[in-house]
């Protein structure tokens, strides 16, 4: 989609009243300044995220400004979503897909940083344009659950008396795993300066838990590294030094109270965090789990 | 036209009212049958209550019915013993164990939904000029050390329904280690003198802080004990941090945490062991026999509003198919029910306007229609106000925010939800099924209400620590929840979400009793989250809360 250029309200936007300003923009479809963010760049900054209400029967967005242009911030189910209250670290590359959330997208993450600031306090109310879409029992789950889902719905529109029946049922259980038993490795990533992991990733280390007591692993081994993160300013953010051991050893712990025998479990960390290179830094905040039958 | 009958909430609990159905007639012959054959089995000639005294007190026998109503503020709460009448004469929940002459029951009372309603409380107090046990010093009064006759020695607890709590500081693991705190507390202001007592407060030999909480109910348990379903990975991890469950330690089996405010005891049985200890004072722990008893008991009883006073009778056939203690019973546990069929409570489209009965089956239309009330026209707008509350209590969205430990579990602040998509949404229970604590605001200032009547504490966490997150390191806080347990500063002013059920029969509400009454509660969700709440939807949702 081609933008006419406009007088943009200043090259470099103050923080709050670039949010402001930059949210009119995008609700005029005009761009907020002269050069387009080109798709592919990478970008690593410290911004307050804005709140953005998406109609009376859907979830609020969020989106952040950085140099004149709006972002969106979106994180994979469960990563974090921003919170007012708190800066996020936005490490991407500029989207080239339509807008979210009115706003650029970004293919990266948004970490919620611990450090109070009130200041990042800004919802903008529901414009009409930007709609949300309803997530629910119906469009959401397995194809069993949502099946199960619509039956279920059918049934108690003629019988009330259903509707206190569970719509929601429990996940099918996954296959057992059958050899052959090959090497499997798990990377979860997290936050900036966190050891909480995603649900998703989890449900996946519940899963290659089950696989290695299936394949009678002879190594598991666990893997915890922290990374700095260096901003497209040039600064750097540095994580605290224990997050390495503190990720590897939370996730042992979760491996042997799934059954995962300790005398297999090989528990590592990285003592040195590597030095940040401003492109995709939050890849190195992680926890590798390989499971060698 | 049938005659329609006022259910009138008296003093006294009646056990039996006017229904046109013949199911119910066979029910209620079918329990009363099998509590008369109880009652002759075990000749209670000698008993100093008459079976319909609502007030049970401890050690005096009588038998506990299979299914009992009470009257309440709205109508009458009942109370479904689902494995039958039996005889309490030297049943550990209703016998006093320790040295004070209270027993489980004391605080647990079937008339107060197995909980315990101030109005309870103060009536107790009138009958036995504040003799009965639930007045004894140790936690019935603002502080031991207090001279026990004055009523104001116990105005916590009989102007709040509060329970002292004392908790040890620095907080202890279970196997007695100290968990080092991750913050400094000191008391700002004593109302009760007990944070600064000598014998009780930080500065006695043993350490303790003492924080004033309204029992929670016992019953409805299953919903409360079975690890959530449908929202993995919470059946083994806290939503939150992702960090594992604690389990039980006789079984090793992860445990829901859904149990206490705190979550100081993980289970059934760990917890009366605790009671026993504090609130009964037992001179020797209880007995695995007690404890089994307890337990069972526990286990299978289940309460729910079953007589709205205007609305008429809430298990009737056509009636919302979610009310009463009897699909609580047949309910499935620890189930989500935030989703277009479940909305909680399940449907209560058969007391919607006409439109809106379209979508309800005939013959079901037609029993409701058929209940008993009071004048059709107020019965139908009481019906139709409740419908609407739960209208409200599911769809009506609103900004969630600054929530400490819940819009910092991953969902976003502000995060857009309703009363039940959001925090409420465990199906027919209203509580949080994925485990998780949150400081609502009902402790920590500023959000809470004015409480010159608790004791405010300062906590100034560690520069290193994960701060409160929406408070940050510096905090002031009547009670400092979970924080006492884990010593987290992030945990400061944090519970656990509470059932929703029997709340006409167990006033006041919130862990420390700042709600006087369900319009006080939704007061204070208007305020806490400046909903905007209209003056019919504040109704109608009191309405619809006072039917659960």
């Amino acid at each position: 989609m081609s933008r006419r250029a406009r007088q943009p309200p200043s090259a470099r936007l103050p923080l709050a009243g670039g949010l402001l300003a930059a949210a009119w923009l995008l609700q005029s479809g005009l761009p907020a300044v002269a050069a387009e963010p080109v798709a592919g760049t990478p970008l690593s900054f410290v911004a307050c995220p804005v709140a953005r209400d998406t109609g009376p029967d859907t979830d609020l967005c969020f989106f952040t400004e950085y140099d004149g242009h709006a972002y969106a911030l979106v994180n994979p189910p469960d990563w974090g979503v921003p919170q007012l209250k708190h800066r996020v670290l936005v490490e991407g590359r500029v989207g080239s897909g339509p807008p979210v959330c009115g706003a650029t997208p970004l293919d990266g993450r948004a970490s919620v940083l611990t450090e109070l600031d009130a200041s990042c306090n800004v919802v903008m109310p529901f414009d009409g344009i930007n709609k949300g879409v309803a997530g629910g029992v119906f469009n959401s789950g397995t194809p069993e659950q949502r099946a199960a889902a619509q039956d279920l719905a059918r049934r108690a529109a003629l019988d009330p008396r259903l509707s206190i029946q569970p719509a929601i049922l429990d996940p099918p259980a996954p296959p057992p795993p059958a050899p052959p038993y090959e090497e499997r490795t798990l990377v979860i990533t997290y936050p900036f300066d966190s050891d909480r992991a995603s649900g998703p990733d989890m449900v996946k280390l519940k899963a290659l838990a089950v696989y290695a007591r299936a394949a009678a692993a002879r190594r598991v081994r666990v893997t915890g590294h922290r990374g700095d993160s260096r901003l497209s300013d040039g600064s750097d953010l540095a994580e605290k030094p224990p997050l390495a051991e503190a990720r590897a050893k939370k996730v042992a712990g979760i491996l042997q109270a799934l059954g995962i025998d300790a005398a297999v479990t090989q528990v590592q960390w990285e003592l040195e965090a590597p030095v940040g290179r401003g492109d995709e830094d939050w890849r190195n905040r992680r926890v590798e789990v390989t499971v060698s039958p | 036209m049938k005659a329609l009958t006022i259910c009138v909430p008296s003093k006294k609990a009646a056990l039996e009212f006017p229904m046109n159905h013949a199911q119910h007639i066979a029910r209620r012959l079918t329990f009363g049958l099998a509590w008369g054959l109880a009652i002759a089995g075990h000749a209670y000639a000698d008993a100093p209550y008459d079976a319909n005294e609502a007030w049970w007190q401890a050690g005096v026998p009588r038998v506990m019915p299979g299914r009992v109503e009470y009257a309440d503020a709205t109508g009458r709460v009942g109370v479904l013993n689902a494995d039958g009448p039996f005889d309490t004469r030297g049943h550990a929940f209703f016998t006093p164990l320790g040295s004070n002459g209270r027993a489980c029951v004391t605080c647990h009372q079937p008339a107060n939904g197995m909980g315990l309603s101030v109005d309870s409380i103060r009536r107790r107090w009138e009958e036995t000029g504040g003799k009965d046990p639930l007045f004894a010093a140790i936690d019935g009064s603002n502080c031991p050390t207090l001279p026990q006759a004055p009523r104001a020695s116990h105005s916590l607890l009989l102007e709040r329904g509060l329970i002292r709590v004392a908790l040890p500081w620095p907080p202890r693991a279970p196997d007695g280690a100290v968990v080092p705190p991750e913050f400094t507390i000191t008391v700002v202001s004593d109302p009760t003198g007990c944070n600064t007592d000598p014998l009780y407060g930080l500065s006695a030999k043993n350490p303790a802080i003492s924080v004033y909480r309204r029992p929670r109910p016992v019953a409805n348990m299953k919903y409360l004990l079975e690890l959530p379903h449908g929202v993995p990975p919470s059946d083994f991890l806290f939503y939150n941090d992702k960090s594992l469950l604690p389990r039980n330690p006789e079984t090793g089996a992860y445990v829901s945490l859904q149990l206490m405010s705190d979550g100081r005891d993980l289970t059934l049985k760990l917890q009366a062991r605790d009671a026993g200890a504090g609130h009964l004072q037992v001179k020797a722990p209880l007995t695995e026999r007690q404890l089994g008893q307890i337990e069972s008991f526990e286990r299978q009883v289940y309460a729910a509003q079953s007589v709205d006073a205007v609305a008429g009778e809430l298990t009737a056939p056509g009636a919302p198919p979610g009310l009463g203690p009897e699909a609580l019973h047949s309910g499935a546990p620890a189930r989500l029910g935030n989703n277009p069929i479940n909305r909680i409570f399940g449907s209560f489209a058969m007391w919607q306007q006409p439109a809106a009965d379209a979508r309800v089956g005939a013959d079901l239309k037609a029993g409701a229609d058929s209940q008993p009330g009071t004048d059709q026209s107020v019965q139908r707008a009481r019906r139709e106000s409740i419908a609407r509350g739960a209208d409200v209590f599911y769809l009506r969205r609103f900004l969630i925010s600054d929530v400490g430990k819940y819009n910092d579990k991953g969902l976003g602040n502000p995060f857009k939800r309703s009363c039940g998509s959001g925090c409420h949404n465990t199906l027919l229970m209203g509580m949080d099924l994925a485990p998780g604590y949150m400081d609502l605001g009902l402790n920590n200032l500023p959000w809470a209400n004015a409480r010159p009547d608790l004791p405010l504490f300062k906590v100034v966490c560690e520069s290193g620590a994960v701060p409160q997150s929406y408070l940050g390191r510096v905090m002031f806080t009547h009670d400092p929840g979970r924080a006492l347990i884990t010593g987290k500063c992030a945990d400061v002013g944090a519970s656990m979400t509470q059932q929703s059920r029997s709340l006409a029969a167990r006033a006041p509400y919130f862990m420390n009793g700042s709600a006087a009454n369900l319009r006080e509660l939704v007061d204070f969700y208007d305020r806490r989250f400046n909903i905007g709440y209209t003056e019919t939807e504040k109704q109608d949702l009191v309405n619809f809360l006072s039917v659960l």
